[in-house]
């Protein structure tokens, strides 16, 4: 069973999507398109009447709404079916005042109980739904503390949202973090999205996942709100 | 002796002795982790110190906490905020007593001795959390920080939140070894909003085990809960008025002045929150009475104390409910010929503890409940 992450070529080159139950690290420098996974996943999720769960610790869930909204109109009619939830650890801290009943809001990221326990229990309060989890970022988290923390907090949420049938996607800021840290890291996630910027190309590959068509780097365009994958990766072709 | 104000673990471990510290060993993803506050905030009360050591969250936002409690956080003058957050994020700094460097234990340590030498009084000192201290300063480092701090604390007692994250097997031995107490906190699978509390370790006189089933509300605060109760007994009996008498919000079943539904009602009394259900006698409810009632953590038999007659069929009622706690209410003691508590317990030859009610006036309800709760929290929850 796979969960698509709705980019078209990314889907094919993941035979389909990223497992069910899973963990993916979407791992890429700032600015080239790593958060337009993490939406896309969220929405091809809704379409597939999957719960969401946003965890937020750079912008507010008021920001991830309009953004949501460019890319789907029919976003907000999700949000009032209560398919989706926000976990804002970046509004209190900025003092932003929107409000919304479906949002919990932490009021820092170094409070990772409240973050796990408020994901856990957004997950319980709807167990007939299968969830996906979209974190941006752990970067933060690592930032205000360390990435050992982190991994301990990952650690037991990954096994708690496995448990629960949760599919997770979480975002990373490459050049943020020591090597020992990124390691460490992905050592805990069962794949990871990677992209980078080559020259002028960007490119993105995949590590583990399960069967993908290709682990090599893809060439992709980044458009406004879309990564189209341009690399050939069929029967061993690549770019 | 200084305080926990956690209804029935402060009777368990008789309070915290001055210079002793306890250890709030908590399972990630519990609800409400911040337990350390509502002690906090009992010492207050009580006209204690409360010194609040806050290195996860915003001082500010413990002045949130203190309203979602409708406590009023500027009428505490004993209460000593330390700020070991803003530091961290770059934030001004909240108030006189700051951590100026976060990541070594040494700061925490320098400034509680400040303290302890500008503090001449008793109270209690409250550490949120012990895990982030120690992710942020070393956890071999931040451990021997704080046996030092718990050293010299003489005429405080402390507090310590501390997440139990999976850290390497030799910390937890250490963390085990160094604190006084140790009460461990767990969600009850199938009810996240559900915790239980159990005695792990206590290192002076007291209960050296115990569980509790607490729940935090709002505004309310802790309450130990017990999540299920039944009232059973016979037609007329008076369970609904004994429902009501004991109950703060409740829910009808009736109709026409007959009970044809489970009636639902809230007790919420000396730090206990119970959920009361009362069954309908009628035949076509039994088959739901027995299954409701066998998941119950205690039953309340209502009998009319006039009516001895119909003491053989509510003895049938609770036979079929074993190893479940029973108290008897031996309603309607102002009605001529009721019989009392000895007369009852000949005919009714049950093993369960007998109180005289009179419902409709509220007496002897509350002993009731009293005796049912002590009853449940002997057993296991």
């Amino acid at each position: 069973m796979l969960a698509k992450v709705g980019i078209e070529r990314l889907d094919e080159l993941l035979k389909g999507g990223i497992p069910l139950k899973s963990n993916v690290l979407v791992y890429a420098p700032p600015f080239i398109g790593k958060e337009i996974i993490l939406k896309r996943f969220a929405l091809a999720g809704l379409y597939e009447n999957d719960r969401i769960i946003f965890v937020l610790t750079d912008k507010s869930f008021f920001d991830l709404r309009e953004e949501m909204l460019r890319l789907d109109e029919k976003y907000e009619e999700y949000e009032n079916k209560g398919m989706i939830k926000y976990i804002d650890v970046y509004s209190p801290s900025v003092d932003l005042k929107e409000k919304s009943k479906w949002v919990v809001f932490i009021d820092s990221p170094i409070n990772r109980e409240r973050i796990a326990s408020s994901i856990i229990q957004a997950q319980k309060e709807d167990t007939k739904n299968r969830y996906r989890i979209v974190f941006d970022s752990l970067s933060t988290l690592i930032v205000y503390s360390d990435a050992k923390a982190v991994f301990r907090f990952l650690q037991v949420l990954s096994g708690i949202c496995k448990r629960m049938g949760s599919t997770s996607m979480f975002s990373m800021t490459r050049g943020m973090h020591e090597e020992i840290e990124v390691q460490t890291i992905k050592h805990l996630m069962d794949g990871v999205i990677e992209m980078r910027e080559e020259g002028a190309r960007f490119q993105i590959r995949v590590q583990g996942c399960g069967e993908v068509i290709s682990r090599h780097w893809i060439d992709y365009i980044l458009e406004e709100n879309e990564i189209r994958l341009t690399g050939a990766f069929r029967m061993g072709r690549v770019a | 002796m200084i305080q926990t104000g956690i209804p029935k673990l402060d009777e368990y471990i008789k309070g915290i002795p001055e210079g002793k510290s306890l250890l709030f060993y908590i399972e990630p993803g519990v609800e409400e982790s911040n337990i350390g506050i509502h002690v906090l905030h009992h010492n207050l009360e009580r006209g204690l110190y409360g010194i609040y050591i806050s290195s996860e969250t915003s001082p500010r936002n413990i002045e949130r906490i203190f309203d979602e409690f409708n406590w009023n956080f500027k009428k505490y003058d004993k209460l000593v905020i330390i700020d070991g957050y803003s530091p961290l994020i770059g934030a001004p700094a909240y108030g006189k007593y700051v951590v100026e460097e976060p990541h070594d234990i040494e700061s925490y340590v320098d400034l509680m001795f400040q303290i302890f030498e500008e503090i001449d009084g008793k109270g209690i000192i409250v550490f949120d959390s012990l895990s982030n201290i120690m992710d942020l300063c070393g956890e071999r480092e931040a451990l021997e920080g704080i046996e030092r701090i718990n050293k010299k604390m003489r005429k405080f007692a402390s507090v310590y939140n501390f997440i139990a994250w999976p850290y390497k097997e030799s910390i937890l031995y250490k963390i085990k070894r160094i604190f006084d107490a140790i009460v461990e906190i767990k969600i009850v699978e199938n009810d996240i909003t559900l915790q239980r509390m159990e005695i792990k370790k206590l290192g002076w006189e007291g209960k050296k085990e115990g569980k509790l089933l607490f729940k935090i509300f709002k505004p309310e605060g802790i309450r130990i809960y017990i999540p299920k109760i039944c009232v059973i007994g016979n037609l007329n009996s008076g369970k609904t008025t004994f429902i009501k008498a004991i109950s703060k919000k409740f829910i009808s079943a009736e109709r026409l002045g007959t009970t044809v539904g489970i009636e639902h009602g809230i007790v919420d009394y000396k730090g206990y929150r119970a959920e009361i259900f009362g069954m309908p006698e009628e035949e076509r409810f039994s088959m739901l009475a027995e299954k409701f009632g066998s998941s119950s953590k205690g039953i309340f038999l209502v009998i009319d104390s006039t009516k001895p007659e119909e003491f053989e069929s509510a003895k049938k009622m609770v036979e079929k409910f074993k190893n479940i706690p029973i108290v008897i209410v031996a309603n309607k003691q102002d009605l001529e010929g009721a019989l009392k508590k000895e007369g009852i317990k000949q005919r009714l030859k049950l093993d369960a503890e007998i109180v005289e009610t009179v419902a409709k006036e509220g007496k002897g309800v509350f002993e009731a409940f009293e005796k049912l709760v002590g009853k449940i929290l002997e057993g296991k929850c």
